[in-house]
């Protein structure tokens, strides 16, 4: 692995921000070159797909005032812009939901994927999917199309909640506690959503196969407009806990000495977590490593300041997705891999290599 | 003036302070002392509102505890003892955290930080990461934060407080006298300090009130003189103390070689 110059064996680098430690510069750079990065994968990703329509065709027919084909135009609007934008929101709601959970647990380990949030949120989707139609209709009318996301939303909110109860006592958490927790929050979920399959009808049978791959493939404007609210909603609100996030990283005590109202934050950031990861569950089914390994790269880069790195992992998160759905989609064309698969191969070594660089350091 | 009255605190089934209570001053440096286990830092646990306890605490008549967070952050700074920090924050991302409140919107707000880490003894340690720091040195770095937050002891006329808990534990004596100093300075420009102190010869030095407890209760408050006598020491730390005093200047000192073991 290469030695960064603000790595732990790193040496005593000449770099200006090693000298002061301000390295909100940095973070600023970084953060407008993932801008330009997030553009890049986007335009890849609309021109890539099993249709072989190239962007280049496109635009060149388009700017030449031809009108474009039904074809070109269902492929490039309906299938393939729905999936750039799910994927976006997606990626960047994973990212931030990781790192707001890592902020709240002053942990870099903790995250909704690991930690059995995601399998939570799977429970709610997977309940609303099988038992939604014996919801009162006054319930099913007011959420409508987000019945799933909502549902899955709350499913993540009472796991993080009954995480953060079991694992933090006086504002200490044990990453031993905690990840033993979600180990055991995740399999309750994952058997109680086992149930839920045995009963399920074949309909919803097949709702289930395809929402469980963990795969943007099924992505519509449908699904987004039922998905995206949510996720633009805590993606809106995750900044506004930056310097509360800050602050937690000194511990409880101090963080409410600097003027931080900790038990609003903390019941904020625990929403937020729920409704990011609830939301992106909910449209792509699990997809894995993002939380985790995105939050990690930026804090490397550009120091653990939340008031950059938030936007930094929705930017970093989303653009990453872009290029795992990409792979997913290149690497047994025409046929596609589901993108969680993607993830995990990608995103489970670097993970380990998370665990062996901090090794000893944790405070387990 | 900050006044905390008939402080209970229990911490699990035991009841760690009786009733204790104090007075302190802006302008002046109050320091609490007493033996192990005694109370002092749950007495100034309970006054930061870091413990949930009994009695009154009220700051300008004021319930301080029913101030909001922001506003009392505005109010007073809080040294904790040594912390975990949870991220690899550099040193000057530390101190800048106390850069929060009216003292943000300065022009020189940038500058700050590494004026307060100067004070501090911690020039050109900005770019170091905080866990990479001594013991002493992460003390210093956290005093430099807490100094940030406050620092101006006044502002609009308004006196601001520092509570340290054991400021100096972890220092060697050259820091230990640069800290204490900067308490007092802060004190004689105008602001509040209240300090947990283990030394008694740097209290005796150093503060302007002293608060000696004993078993969850203050044995005595007053000056130096008054507080700091043979019997109340003897008293408090359970062996024979003798208080002495250097002919020339009159100060009081402690010291161990002098005390008889019961």
């Amino acid at each position: 692995m290469v030695a960064l110059p603000w790595g732990r064996s790193a040496g005593r680098g000449a770099t200006a921000d090693r000298v002061t430690g301000d390295r909100s510069g940095r973070a600023r750079l970084t953060i407008l070159a993932l801008v330009v990065f997030v553009m890049l994968a986007a335009i890849a990703s609309l021109g890539t797909g099993a249709a072989g329509v190239s962007l280049g065709d496109v635009l060149v027919k388009w700017l030449s005032g031809e009108v474009l084909s039904v074809r070109d135009r269902v492929v490039l609007f309906d299938i393939r812009l729905p999936r750039l934008l799910t994927g976006m929101l997606v990626g960047a709601s994973l990212a931030v939901s990781g790192a707001v959970m890592q902020g709240l647990f002053r942990n870099p380990l903790a995250d909704p994927g690991i930690v059995g949030v995601g399998a939570g949120a799977g429970l709610g989707a997977v309940l609303a999917i099988v038992l939604g139609a014996f919801l009162p209709p006054a319930i099913l009318a007011v959420a409508g199309m987000h019945l799933v996301p909502l549902a899955a939303f709350f499913g993540g909110w009472a796991t993080t909640l009954i995480l953060y109860r079991v694992s933090t006592r006086a504002g200490r958490t044990s990453v031993a506690t905690m990840l033993l927790a979600g180990i055991a929050l995740g399999a309750l979920s994952g058997a109680l959503t086992g149930i839920l399959v045995y009963i399920a009808d074949d309909q919803q049978l097949r709702d289930l196969t395809f929402w469980g791959l963990g795969s943007l493939a099924g992505a519509s404007w449908a699904k987004l407009a039922a998905a995206a609210p949510i996720m633009v909603l805590a993606l809106l609100v995750a900044p506004m806990l930056a310097r509360a996030l800050n602050g937690l990283a000194l511990g409880e005590g101090a963080a409410a000495h600097l003027g931080i109202a900790v038990q609003r934050m903390k019941n904020l950031a625990i929403l937020t977590v729920a409704a990011a990861t609830g939301a992106a569950v909910a449209v792509s089914g699990g997809i894995g490593f993002i939380g985790i390994v995105v939050p990690h790269l930026l804090r490397l880069v550009m120091g653990p300041d939340h008031r950059f790195l938030l936007p930094a992992a929705a930017l970093l998160g989303a653009g990453l997705l872009l290029l795992a759905d990409i792979i997913s989609r290149l690497i047994i064309a025409p046929a596609e891999l589901p993108i969680g698969i993607v993830t995990a191969v990608l995103g489970g070594p670097v993970f380990l290599w998370i665990l062996l660089r901090r090794r000893g350091i944790v405070d387990m | 003036m900050l006044e905390a009255c008939d402080i209970s605190v229990t911490l699990g089934r035991k009841q760690v302070l009786h009733g204790a209570g104090l007075k302190a001053e802006p302008g002046a440096m109050t320091v609490i002392v007493g033996p192990n286990g005694s109370g002092k830092t749950t007495l100034l646990r309970a006054i930061t509102g870091d413990l949930a306890c009994r009695g009154s605490v009220t700051l300008d008549r004021q319930d301080m505890h029913a101030l909001p967070p922001h506003a009392l952050a505005e109010r007073r700074a809080v040294l904790p003892q040594a912390s975990v920090l949870a991220f690899p924050f550099t040193v000057l991302e530390v101190v800048r955290l106390g850069l929060t409140g009216r003292i943000a919107l300065r022009p020189d707000a940038a500058q700050l930080p590494t004026r307060a880490l100067e004070r501090v003894g911690l020039a050109g340690y900005g770019g170091r990461f905080f866990q990479e720091l001594s013991g002493g040195e992460q003390a210093r770095a956290q005093l430099a934060r807490v100094l940030l937050q406050v620092w101006e002891p006044v502002q609009d006329g308004t006196p601001r407080w520092l509570f340290l808990d054991e400021p100096v534990a972890a220092l060697d004596i050259g820091h230990q006298l640069q800290v204490m100093q900067l308490a007092r300075r802060f004190a004689q420009d105008g602001g509040g300090v209240i300090a947990v102190m283990h030394d008694l010869n740097l209290t005796a030095m150093f503060a302007d009130r002293v608060v000696l407890m004993l078993d969850g209760r203050v044995l005595a408050q007053g000056t130096v003189q008054e507080v700091l006598t043979d019997q109340n020491l003897s008293r408090a730390y359970g062996c024979r103390l003798r208080v002495s005093s250097p002919p020339a200047q009159g100060a009081t000192y402690i010291l161990p070689q002098a005390a008889e073991m019961a």
